[in-house]
């Protein structure tokens, strides 16, 4: 997709119920076609996105339909993020009247699981899309109890995003291979670039994670889990995750004087996006911090305004904690569904068919979404051949294809929003010293578990 | 409720002709109708069907199973309804009494006739008119801690001004203060029992005695108990109510650490963020038998202070 923000998905940002109430106003006023499907006619919801975004679905659709001989196709865009947009979804599902195909930016497993999605698997086998052409730690995303409810057709790729004008002002080699390889590498050369002007931050290094939804991915760099999902149980207080904020609190208190109040104070330090309340600059771009974890979205975003002050960034494998034993990525993909209820169902399945191989290399193109499917050769970005050149987009392409290789499995309980709240509630007791490490990590497990257990119970 | 009929004791109506007056009800029945229909569209049948998806599991998706008092016992167990309940009991608790007297002092200055007196009702009420959401945002941006106008402002006169919508600290009182500011209702409610002060009551205050609070405590204020009775009715069912500053600036975790957690917020995310519709209704039970109660225990010692023109005390 062509933004996401550090929200969360589906807990409502301060930007996400501002879009959601702007866009059930827009949703009221949309014709009645909009909403009402019709046999032979593909209806496609889209959740929020530019207008590129938009435009690229339309025309994808419209091309399918016509190419398949359908009746005029309808996608709605900008109904809302997070939770607002679930709400119109569900309302749909329940009035009867849902959209043939919606593209999710919430794991699909807590509706599916209720029954909101069709199974897939038995449209899947003879398809051109089977199971085997999904790597298994993105499709479990969309998977529960062995049954797939959505397909991550495109996703945003987790990895280290570092400036390499910084590091060579160091006088540290910018090579991808030179990247730390461990927390402990990281910690120590963040350090280096750590630069304080009173209780205003002036340059950083790294910053110890604080994104609820990457949680998952730093447990499993320490070698940890957040969810078993063969055996439904949360780990979220294993010893590897205690330790992974223990390392992460002392971080903070070493190099960022024990107060994430401060650092945001100076500026925009969680991602690479201008904060959407404060409206401060990403530190990243603007080259006052030397590294961050960001999904592969911003490889389309990043030359946007406000354009970087410098021109050489690179990505790297997402470095391993003291008792990890090897790099992982993680993702947050788009996933599609057929809701339950959908007049077009074998259409709407073709037409997915369709956007994870074909669709998904010229969507792509446009915003790089990295393609999933395992048949895809995608070819790297236009803009981002025109900005940084052939050698470099193919380096990069060709990375994340790799980084899409080594997934760790997240987004696939039925309690996801649940848990992400949990875990945002632990972080922020942990890095405030509301609560010590295990206390808060054990409040979260607890709460998390009997949630699941609830949901599971039937 | 004595009884303050001016009819009272006066000599009975003549009968009215029999068929004439069942016409008549029968039109006004006819005229109530929509209300009562609406009424019990949209207000009884919710609030019944409430009562029994509390006692249900339901997921919206599916048929609700019956489950009894689980969805209860397991909002007695749940730390985020305590801590939404306490945020909120802190929140009425301070922010309703601050409402009536910051009101109330509006209401007596924009009382006194001066040739801008439309044109201050008018700013007054302005607030009231823009939406929460719009409003709510304005004052996170003037309130950013570095580049925020009120930061700048109070730095600059030396003070070292908080993190108001960062610090835990500080959050909910930041909360507190921007629900003072759309005061436009409470004070034309307290204007309008101003304005209806009979002169020769306020002249006769004015001989008596010459200090303007002597004339506040014993004439104005008891003559304007109505009032105050209808806005702390109100006020206390919307703050018990309060959600859209809320969960804009604390979403729905009710950030920072929890300090803005209001019971609404909570209801809100068990309905549509966590599909537990029946934990929703619960909460929605509670809420309502709560505020119920406060009510009624309102009006209930209203008999003792609230004076009525022409009743008894």
């Amino acid at each position: 997709m062509s933004y996401k923000t550090f929200a969360a998905p589906g807990r409502v940002s301060r930007r996400g119920f501002l879009a959601g109430s702007a866009a059930l106003g827009t949703a009221l006023s949309l014709p009645q076609g909009a909403f009402a499907q019709q046999e032979g006619q593909l209806l496609l919801w889209l959740p929020g996105g530019s207008d590129l975004f938009c435009k690229i679905h339309t025309g994808l659709l419209e091309g399918f339909s016509s190419g398949a001989g359908l009746g005029p196709a309808t996608t709605v865009c900008g109904l809302g993020q997070d939770t607002e947009f679930t709400q119109a979804l569900i309302g749909s599902i329940t009035a009867g009247s849902p959209p043939d195909i919606s593209m999710l930016w919430d794991s699909p497993v807590s509706l599916g699981a209720q029954g909101a999605f069709m199974p897939l698997d038995d449209m899947m086998k003879g398809s051109k899309i089977p199971l085997e052409t999904w790597p298994a730690g993105l499709l479990s995303s969309s998977q529960f109890k062995g049954v797939t409810y959505g397909l991550p057709v495109t996703a945003g790729v987790y990895s280290m995003w570092y400036n390499q004008e910084m590091f060579e002002a160091k006088g540290m080699s910018s090579a991808r291979d030179a990247f730390p390889k461990t927390w402990d590498e990281m910690r120590r050369m963040s350090k280096e670039f750590t630069v304080w002007d009173g209780d205003k931050l002036v340059t950083s290094g790294f910053m110890p994670n604080r994104v609820p939804e990457t949680m998952a991915i730093w447990s499993a760099l320490n070698g940890g889990m957040i969810f078993d999902e063969v055996n439904l149980k949360y780990l979220i207080d294993s010893e590897q995750n205690v330790e992974m904020f223990n390392f992460f609190l002392e971080w903070v208190d070493e190099e960022y004087k024990g107060d994430f109040n401060l650092v945001d104070r100076s500026g925009n330090f969680l991602d690479g996006y201008p904060n959407p309340t404060t409206g401060m600059g990403p530190a990243f771009r603007e080259g006052r911090q030397a590294g961050m974890q960001s999904g592969s979205w911003l490889l389309g975003d990043i030359f946007a305004d406000p354009v970087p002050s410098f021109e050489r960034w690179n990505l790297a494998g997402n470095p391993v904690g003291p008792s990890g034993t090897t790099s992982v990525s993680g993702t947050w993909p788009n996933w599609f569904v057929i809701p339950v209820g959908s007049k077009n169902p074998r259409a709407a399945f073709d037409y997915l068919s369709y956007l994870a191989v074909e669709g998904s290399v010229q969507w792509y193109q446009q915003i790089p979404d990295v393609p999933t499917n395992k048949q895809v050769q995608a070819k790297a970005p236009a803009g981002l051949v025109e900005k940084r050149g052939q050698e470099v987009a193919d380096d990069i392409t060709a990375f994340l294809g790799e980084q899409a290789a080594i997934m760790t499995p997240m987004w696939n309980s039925p309690v996801q929003s649940f848990y992400t709240d949990q875990i945002a509630r632990a972080t922020e007791k942990i890095y405030t010293k509301a609560s010590p490490v295990k206390e808060a990590l054990a409040e979260a497990q607890a709460a998390t578990q009997a949630e699941l257990e609830r949901v599971l119970a039937g | 409720m004595p009884d303050t009929n001016p009819s009272a004791g006066a000599a009975p109506l003549p009968r009215r002709n029999g068929g004439a007056g069942r016409g008549e009800a029968r039109a006004g029945v006819l005229f109530a109708l929509p209300w009562m229909v609406g009424m019990t569209l949209f207000v009884a049948i919710p609030l019944i069907l409430t009562f029994y998806i509390a006692q249900t599991k339901f997921q919206i998706i599916g048929a609700p199973k019956w489950v009894g008092m689980q969805n209860y016992e397991a909002l007695w167990t749940d730390p985020a309804f305590w801590t939404s309940a306490r945020n909120t009991l802190v929140f009425a608790v301070i922010s309703v009494p601050l409402k009536l007297i910051i009101a109330l002092g509006l209401a007596l200055l924009l009382n006194r006739a001066t040739a801008l007196s439309s044109f201050y009702r008018t700013v007054f009420y302005l607030p009231f008119l823009m939406p929460a959401v719009a409003g709510s945002v304005v004052f996170m941006l003037l309130l950013t801690p570095n580049a925020g106008p009120v930061n700048l402002v109070l730095e600059a006169l030396g003070f070292n001004p908080p993190d108001w919508l960062l610090d835990p600290n500080a959050a909910l009182w930041t909360l507190i203060m921007l629900s003072l500011w759309p005061l436009g209702v409470e004070t034309l409610v307290f204007l309008g029992g101003l304005q209806n002060i009979p002169k020769e009551v306020s002249e006769a205050a004015d001989l008596d005695s010459p200090r303007g609070w002597h004339k506040l405590v014993w004439i104005t204020l008891p003559l304007i108990t109505p009032m105050v009775l209808f806005n702390l009715v109100i006020g206390i069912i919307y703050s018990f109510q309060i959600f859209t500053q809320a969960i804009v600036i604390g979403g729905t975790t009710g950030a920072p650490a929890e300090s803005t957690l209001m019971y609404m917020v909570v209801l809100y995310r068990a309905a549509f963020r966590y599909f537990n519709v029946g934990l929703a209704a619960a909460m929605a039970t509670v809420l309502f038998l709560v505020v119920l109660i406060l009510t009624l225990l309102i009006f209930r010692t209203a008999r003792s202070w609230v004076h009525y023109e022409g009743g008894e005390r």
